[in-house]
């Protein structure tokens, strides 16, 4: 299976071969001279627009399945079908040209601007929050050798870029001169500041012990299996595993999906920050928080979940870039699965929960890698590090979610 | 004992199940509950109503219950109904509707005109897919469009269109037993004075022999 | 046209990327006096995030990208929400009709505007003076440093020769942290 391993490097390297041939044929045909560093310059632009491409190719058609199977999981597991009948040409397929009916229908509805809005930052807004989005994925490696761009500081390029988000959900709540939509942006804000402490502290866990901030080093790091068939990778850890845990509850959180959706709730101020936008300004603002949630979903399977490596020896045959894309659907289904399940946070209890719990759980888990990474890695160390881990939480999880027994308390006022 | 968290990983297993079971357990009676429309419509019960219609006996022309009183007309709350009454060659009123309009943009479905309808010629119908692309015209139903024959009437509203069916025969027979009886008490009316002329006849032909008789004894 | 092509592209063009410092650069710069002469607060607020984001792509263009992701990490996220929280929890100065920063005239505003500019080119002077004239001026470009891990660098420079300022920035924060979760705790009464 070497072949399929390789085949989006292959194909890479014939596109570029092919530029070269088709710029040489014509440099003969017409007779120019290039000079020394017109071809390099040109492989390179070209080998940019190809990763640009493929990247908004592959993410867009990913969202646009996501947004379908999303309804659909949600609907079963609703005990009701999802959309089930939009197709072409009289086959239903079921209902899998969903996305492109709401394509058309976000693309040919009228764009209001409030009147009072400020137009220039009402405008950017948007872009502010999309362009960050669709840079977040090049970082990250689909395959072996299959990193679009090589950073040797991926995971905090990562991070920065997510917070050009936070500042576009600020300009879209603040520009629609709209005072529920500054209060839904001012806690979306909020939300998201919070839970980016959490979210960076379980990356700097894994780094700590992987000894890098490349991506691709990290999941170099997690190869190999114990006893021959488990896997080594850092969910599988202790620490890992309550890393992964935060990791995700943290990438939930960012992009502001259940149980996490107050700013975008219908029954929270409306729309919250998006309440003014309409057609393709919403259309871009759904886009950059589904390419945001494939990208970080993206990052939790490099971090924690081993990348593109395969979980067991004998599998090793199916490409790596099959193992990455299917641990990526597996982890969107899982959040999917939390959507349907869990009602929203209030907004108190999402913070409390991101200031009280996950913030201490994380230190926990920076001590408790530090430990398995320094005592040897052997059963000691798994056994100390799971009890660093373990304490903390049950002792956190009694103090700050137990609920007194008020019911001695209670004063009821209209009963009669 | 409780961990925290245990609470979510007991609900996520309910949402896993009711996907899973969705797929294998269909027959499950929470399971998929949705009607998928054109293809399959909702059982009304027999109570339903929408909009009214007008009922005939065999002939849409003929048998035609409707005698354009007008009454529903002036009960009718919203007035959506239009009557005009029907002239003969002559130009004298007969006893049908010529036009017979109601606007089911305005009827509220109220079946006011069903109860006050002395002929049982105005029912109420079951329809509710009259949709159209325009609000005015095509949701103005016309006596063409609201004839309906009383086999559908029965189809709908079995037990109504029963007892209404049962209502209209003993009326029939009510009629007919009056009528008879009438016809019988005139015809012996009939006989009774044909009898009583015969009786004044021979009367009278015995009483002017009387006086003559005594003349000839003098 | 055949060989205004060929002398356009004989151009040197490789040494255009010297030149292409200026578009953050100027970028930054227009980005700084729009946020000092902008009268709508917000709006200030954003140029300079704006500014902060060319700065951190001037830091990335060298070569330390370290430093230039954490420039956008810390200050486009942290300290532009920071100011943006600030100018919006204070009660707000009036609004001026327009925005533009030349609208009204008076010679005592040029006067001002006169001297303000005359310190503001001396400081610039000063700054600029230090650079050309310190030792390291006169030396080459030094080879970029991001061939090398300068996360690792900088990591282990940080915990053995500045451990000190480490240690005093970090209780330094957690003062910081403290004193703000004590003035806000401070409001309610339980």
């Amino acid at each position: 299976m070497n072949f399929l391993e390789n085949l989006p490097l292959a194909a890479k390297k014939l596109i570029l071969d092919a530029v070269e041939w088709v710029c040489n044929w014509l440099c003969a045909k017409t007779g120019i001279k290039l000079p020394d560093w017109a071809m390099p310059a040109l492989l390179t632009l070209v080998s940019i627009l190809i990763v640009i491409v493929t990247i908004i190719a592959v993410f867009m058609v990913m969202f646009a399945l996501m947004s379908v199977f999303e309804r659909k999981i949600l609907a079963r597991m609703q005990n009701r079908y999802g959309p089930n009948r939009v197709g072409f040409f009289r086959w239903r397929l079921c209902g899998l040209f969903q996305p492109v009916a709401d394509g058309i229908k976000m693309l040919t509805k009228e764009d209001i601007v409030p009147r009072g809005a400020d137009k220039i930052v009402h405008f950017l807004a948007p872009i502010a929050m999309v362009a960050p989005a669709l840079v977040l994925p090049v970082i990250l490696p689909y395959g072996r050798g299959m990193v679009p761009i090589e950073l040797s500081t991926g995971i905090l390029f990562f991070f920065a870029m997510g917070a050009g988000t936070e500042l576009a959900v600020f300009m879209a709540g603040w520009s629609s001169n709209n005072k529920y939509s500054v209060m839904g942006a001012m806690r979306a804000i909020a939300q998201m500041i919070s839970y980016e402490l959490p979210l960076v502290m379980s990356a700097v866990v894994v780094a700590l012990v992987a000894g890098t901030l490349s991506p691709n080093g990290i999941v170099e790091a997690q190869a190999g299996y114990s006893f021959g068939i488990i896997p080594k990778w850092f969910v599988l850890t202790p620490w890992g595993f309550v890393a992964c845990l935060l990791f995700y509850i943290g990438a939930l959180a960012e992009s502001n999906r259940c149980p996490f959706d107050l700013p975008e709730g219908e029954s929270e101020l409306v729309a919250g920050h998006l309440t003014e936008y309409s057609g393709f300004k919403y259309a871009i603002f759904f886009m950059a928080e589904y390419v945001g949630m494939f990208a970080i979903n993206g990052l939790l399977v490099t971090l924690f979940l081993g990348g593109y490596q395969s979980p067991l020896p004998f599998l090793e045959w199916i490409p790596s870039w099959c193992w990455f894309f299917g641990k990526l659907a597996c982890v969107a289904f899982s959040m999917v699965w939390v959507r349907a399940t869990l009602p929203r946070f209030r907004i108190d209890q999402m913070m409390q929960f991101a200031w009280k719990f996950m913030l201490p759980m994380s230190f926990a888990a920076l001590i408790a890698a530090a430990t398995w990474y320094y005592a040897g890695r052997g059963p000691a160390a798994w056994g100390i590090s799971a009890l660093i881990v373990g304490v903390p939480y049950l002792v956190l999880g009694r103090l700050c979610f137990t609920r007194r027994h008020a019911a001695d308390n209670r004063r009821y006022l209209y009963s009669e | 004992m409780n961990l925290p968290g245990s609470g979510i990983i007991k609900g996520m297993a309910v949402t896993a199940l009711n996907m899973i079971g969705s797929y294998f357990d269909r027959a499950h009676a929470k399971r998929l509950t949705t009607e998928q429309y054109p293809e399959e419509r909702p059982t009304l019960v027999e109570t339903s109503r929408s909009f009214p219609f007008l009922v005939f006996d065999g002939d849409p022309e003929a048998g035609i219950r409707c005698v354009a009183c007008k009454i529903c007309e002036k009960e009718c709350p919203p007035q959506c109904i239009y009557i005009v009454q029907d002239k003969d060659a002559n130009g004298k009123a007969i006893r049908r509707p010529r036009v017979f309009d109601i606007d089911i943009s305005v009827c509220m479905g109220c079946q006011i005109c069903v109860e006050v309808c002395p002929f049982e010629s105005i029912r109420m119908d079951n329809i509710y897919e009259v949709s159209s692309y325009n609000r005015f015209a095509p949701l103005v139903l016309h006596k063409e469009q609201l004839l309906k024959s009383n086999a559908y009437y029965n189809q709908i509203h079995p037990t109504e269109a029963a007892e209404t069916d049962a209502r209209i025969e003993a009326a029939r027979i009510k009629k007919a037993a009056a009528a008879k009886a009438t016809a019988e008490k005139v015809a012996a009316a009939k006989a009774a004075a044909a009898k009583a002329a015969e009786e004044k006849a021979a009367a009278e032909k015995a009483a002017p022999e009387k006086p003559s008789q005594p003349e000839q004894n003098a | 046209m055949h060989d205004l092509l060929q002398r356009f592209l004989s151009l040197p063009w490789d040494q255009a990327p010297q030149w292409l410092f200026l578009i953050p650069a100027l970028l930054m710069l227009v980005a700084a006096a729009a946020a000092v002469m902008l009268r709508n607060l917000i709006h200030c607020a954003l140029c300079l995030t704006l500014s902060f984001i060319a700065l951190g792509v001037l830091f990335i263009a060298l070569g330390a990208e370290f430093v230039g992701f954490v420039q956008l990490l810390v200050y486009v996220g942290a300290v532009t929400m920071l100011i943006l929280f600030a100018i919006l929890l204070t009660p707000a100065s009036e609004v001026a009709a327009s925005n533009n920063p030349f609208r009204s005239f008076s010679l005592s505003k040029a006067v001002n505007a006169a001297g303000g500019g005359v310190v503001a080119l001396l400081v610039l002077g000063g700054l600029l003076a230090a650079i050309f004239f310190s030792p390291h001026a006169r030396e080459a470009v030094p080879p970029a440093i991001a061939a090398t891990a300068p996360a690792a660098a900088i990591g282990e420079n940080l915990l053995t020769h500045t451990l000190l300022p480490l240690q005093g920035t970090a209780i330094l924060l957690t003062a910081a942290l403290i004193g703000a979760a004590l003035l806000a705790k401070e409001e309610k009464q339980s």
